[in-house]
């Protein structure tokens, strides 16, 4: 249905020139889900956009994209309109900022249906109320003059792909559609594409960075790297055992719930001015010869392969992808037990600021890192992760209960003496750029925590050189601007800068789920030795429960500002007690064997409709729920070595026995 | 099948550049003018010639003289020096004090922010020129009072746009950043919410010393900006209006041009810093 031939792009502007693609060809048929993997940069979006004629102001292309048999780079306006409506329709990355904020959901799906379908007012309501339906919406009549403000991200997400495909496209095009969605919610979603090219015979090109997910949906996969098309083929061989060392590079970047260990490439993708006439990744790549410098490698056949799968490398590799053990976790000296911070049934509540009342965040949270200990939270989002983050830092006061950091209470200081505590917590922030200035060096971002130390300029300067050296950063950098810096390097920076003042509680607050794949391996082995310092504890949040398997020693689970479940990391990955935590690692996306237990499936979607209800807040979603999980107020208790916040844990294993419970 | 398909776009940052450029040389043509004055004119800006009151121009005198006999092209070289210098003056001033104002209630908030921006409310609320009317007389006119004037009127804008901007840079990762790290509150605005709240300012400053110049002109058309002698562009053209009716263009119609011309040279400049802005952000 749709074939891209040698399309290539080079935009140019001014002072700039970028090959955004070169020599891209693929294809997507009636009926198939095909993932277009890669890290940014590569060339995934621009994809996109040239096969609903949206190519940025600049662009040169050659080539053709033909969608059955009409060349979309060379249609007319009124085809060209013709073909976004019905032959191809985009479902966007950010579904809140794709919808009119002041217009109904309902009412903009009902418009298009108008235009595109030619419908009568009413049939389009009727029309627009099965769609939502369709797409898996709750109560689609009440959620049609919902505005997009009103919807979770799910939902919106939802809405989105019913806009997309509400006028009955032939091609569905998914830029990202999962990003910023939580694990339970992504798996779900993805469902809905597979749906549409299952019942109604769509063809669905699905972008994403996100290789575990992908491999589950997707018939075929095409890797694209630095504007060039990499590896190309059904998507279990091509993620199963990939052949082009790029491949095996982003498979191995990956984390994994399974807890096998992450293998970093050095180095970045290439912004290219120009066609390659090279191999674009010889540089990072260990396989690499003079030819692979010399000449570009053409697309060819994997050797010995079924037809369809093709890569362009002079060297395919066709061993067994390394599936190394679990890394063994590294001794640590903990005999110091050392506290370093003490939470201790502390309570968040936001107030909203006309009016009474408030939002409570975080719900009686009681914790204890050790010096030299890492803990990892975990939760989806909206769960308080966030909220327990600037409650460490004393962002945000706690409206009871206490927090020390080092054995000083933070809301029992002023002052020079605050000011001096607060340097001994230093967090790593999700987005690396936004959270340095762009107005200031790196030097001076980096010196920030030892100004307020007190510390004369020739000290600092010292201080500074020494954390830079150990984080392997180029001391040229130091006189750089945020804005100059890659976000792996901006990262490197940032972790510098909490390093600076020898904090004792170093807070990771999603440090990686920002950076693209290859970068985030890299982070994360410098997160990796820095947190095995004995001298202090880390405590490191994310929604990717991979990622936090990878390091952490102790775990908790955080849902709707209580911990549900806490536990050593083996023990809660390995033996979920609660069902939240089961559920929670059973939806992980996993390229191995994933998490092997019995799974489960929490019914709807996140929402806080259940936080003031009494009970347990769970309940509304639990398969497991009984009245008595409606009336009384679960406590954490002790399970083995690990506590969970459910009376049924001792039941569980009975109840999960036979039947695999998915709702 | 291999003809190249080319998307129009991207005029991005030339445009602008030439905007930047042609307000500047415009502004330093007048500034290097009024500076120079002395050596450009025959006369003083105030002398008068004892042989003819509004003499056409003519050798001796380029522009003629005016209804007092005095040389309209010194004057009107000599007033860009008061003419600039108080508008620039008085915006920089308005600057100062606005984004302090602004620093100040945007990132305590509260109950500070509540005040600073009702006695701004009560400034916004008059029209601007009607407020430098009623300033002008109270405080009388003078070089420092006319600056002070300018300030007090566009001060309040700068407070609001600071204000507005450092709310948004307050949330934003890399305060938190500095706040954790021990930074204190004056460091933090110092070095961080400061530097990056400014951008807006930096297009409405030009943009504002060209209103600012307009302003001057026409308080001193209404007698209540410079004293009488001295020469200024306004004052000029209030002298000479009775004139043109007679036909003699020569005293008003020359600092009237001028006048244009440098409210000309701020706005392209301020558009072109907005072009800039625009295309750095895209």
């Amino acid at each position: 249905m749709l074939s891209i031939e040698d399309l290539s792009v080079v935009i140019r502007r001014p002072g700039r020139e970028v090959a955004a693609l070169s020599d891209v060809s693929l294809r997507v048929g009636r009926g198939e889900v095909v993932g277009l993997v890669g890290e940014s940069g590569g060339g995934k979006s621009m994809v996109a956009r040239s096969i609903v004629g949206l190519l940025p102001g600049g662009s040169h292309a050659t080539g053709a994209v033909l969608f059955e048999g009409d060349d979309v780079l060379r249609m007319d306006p009124a085809a060209l309109q013709r073909h976004r409506g019905h032959g191809a329709a985009i479902c966007f990355q950010n579904p809140r900022g794709a919808l009119s904020p002041t217009r109904t959901v309902g009412r903009q799906l009902a418009d298009r249906l108008v235009t595109h379908q030619r419908l009568t007012e009413e049939e389009a309501r009727q029309a627009a109320e099965e769609q939502f339906a369709a797409v898996g919406i709750r109560s689609p009549r009440r959620r049609l003059a919902a505005y997009p403000h009103e919807l979770s991200g799910g939902m919106a997400q939802r809405v989105m792909i019913s806009l997309a495909t509400g006028c009955a496209p032939g091609l569905l095009i998914a830029d990202e559609p999962t990003t910023g969605l939580d694990v339970t919610l992504t798996r779900e979603i993805l469902r809905q594409f597979r749906h549409a090219a299952d019942t109604d015979g769509r063809g669905v090109l699905l972008i994403s960075h996100d290789l575990a997910s992908v491999a589950d949906v997707c018939d075929r996969v095409v890797v694209l790297y630095a504007g060039t098309v990499v590896e190309s083929g059904p998507a279990a061989r091509v993620l199963g055992r990939p052949a082009h060392p790029y491949t095996r590079a982003l498979l191995r970047s990956v984390p994994d719930v399974d807890g096998r260990a992450v293998v970093a490439t050095p180095g970045a993708m290439p912004l290219l001015k120009a066609a390659p006439h090279d191999c674009p990744f010889a540089r990072r790549c260990a396989h690499a010869t003079a030819e692979c410098v010399a000449e570009r490698p053409p697309v060819s056949r994997v050797p010995g392969a079924a037809d369809d799968w093709t890569l362009a490398c002079f060297h395919p590799r066709t061993d067994e992808l390394a599936s190394e053990e679990p890394a063994e976790a590294p001794e640590r000296a903990t005999a110091a037990e050392r506290t370093v911070l003490e939470v201790d049934d502390a309570h968040v509540v936001y107030r909203s600021r006309f009016g009474k009342g408030g939002h409570a965040a975080l719900r009686g949270v009681s914790l204890r890192v050790a010096a030299g200990e890492t803990l990892g939270v975990v939760g989806e989002s909206g769960c308080g992760k966030s909220t327990l983050a600037k409650l460490l830092l004393g962002l945000v006061p706690a409206a009871r209960g206490d927090v020390r950091v080092a054995g000083s209470r933070m809301s029992d200081l002023r002052g020079r003496e605050l000011r001096r505590l607060r340097t001994r917590v230093q967090m790593v922030f999700q987005d690396p750029i936004g959270s340095l200035s762009p107005r200031r060096t790196v030097g001076d971002a980096i010196a920030e925590p030892l100004r307020a130390l007190g510390l004369p300029a020739a000290r600092r300067a010292e201080r500074v050189d020494a954390v830079v050296d150990r984080l392997e950063l180029d001391r040229s950098m130091l006189t750089r601007y945020p804005h100059e810096l890659s976000g792996g390097q901006a990262q490197r920076v940032c972790i510098a800068r909490a390093l600076a003042g020898e904090p004792e509680l170093l807070v990771f607050d999603e440090p990686t789920s920002a950076l693209d794949v290859t970068v985030q391996a890299q982070i994360l082995e410098v997160i990796a030795d820095v947190v095995r310092d004995p001298t202090r504890g880390s405590v490191f949040i994310s929604h990717d429960l991979a990622t936090v398997r990878g390091f952490a020693d102790r775990v908790i689970v955080l849902y709707l500002g209580r911990i549900v479940e806490e536990g050593p990391v083996e023990e809660v990955f390995g033996n979920p007690r609660h069902p939240y935590t089961r559920a929670l690692l059973s939806s992980a996306p996993s390229l191995g064997s994933g998490f092997s237990g019995p799974k489960v499936t929490l019914t709807e979607d996140l929402d806080d409709t259940g936080a003031d209800a009494p009970g347990c807040p769970l309940a509304a979603r639990c398969p497991f729920a009984a009245d008595r999980c409606r009336t009384e107020e679960q406590e954490l208790r002790p399970h083995g070595r690990a506590q969970a916040a459910c009376w049924r844990v001792p039941e569980i294993p009975d109840l999960l026995k036979g039947s695999d419970i998915r709702v | 099948m291999s003809e190249t398909v080319v998307v129009d776009g991207a005029r991005a940052g030339r445009f602008a550049k030439v905007l930047i450029v042609t307000g500047s040389v415009i502004l330093a043509v007048v500034a290097l003018a009024a500076i120079l004055a002395p050596l450009l004119t025959g006369w003083g800006p105030t002398e008068i010639d004892p042989l003819g009151t509004l003499v056409p121009p003519g050798p001796g005198h380029p522009l003629g003289t005016d209804a007092n006999g005095m040389d309209v092209w010194s004057r009107l070289l000599h007033a860009g020096r008061l003419d600039l210098g108080i508008a620039v003056a008085g915006v920089a001033v308005a600057v100062v004090a606005g984004t302090t104002l602004g620093l100040v209630a945007g990132y305590l908030g509260g109950w500070v922010d509540d005040v600073l921006m009702r006695v701004v409310d009560v400034f916004q609320a008059f029209p601007t020129f009607i407020l430098a009317l009623a300033v002008a007389a109270l405080v009388g006119n003078g070089t420092g009072n006319l600056i002070a004037v300018i300030a007090a009127v566009n001060a309040p804008a700068y407070a609001r746009l600071v204000r507005a901007e450092v709310r948004t840079v307050r949330e934003s990762a890399f305060v938190a950043a500095s706040v954790t790290s021990g930074a204190s509150t004056l460091g933090v605005l110092w070095r961080h919410v400061l530097p990056n709240s400014l951008t807006p300012v930096r297009v409405i400053a030009p943009l504002n010393a060209g209103w600012a110049m307009l302003t001057l002109a026409g308080l001193s058309f209404l007698g209540l900006g410079v004293t009488v002698p001295a020469a200024e562009w306004g004052a000029m053209i209030s002298l000479g209006s009775p004139d043109v009716v007679a036909g003699r263009w020569w005293t008003s119609v020359p600092p009237g041009l001028v006048l244009l011309i440098c409210v000309l040279g701020f706005s392209l400049l301020g558009e072109g810093l907005q072009e800039r802005a625009e295309a750095k952000r895209r």
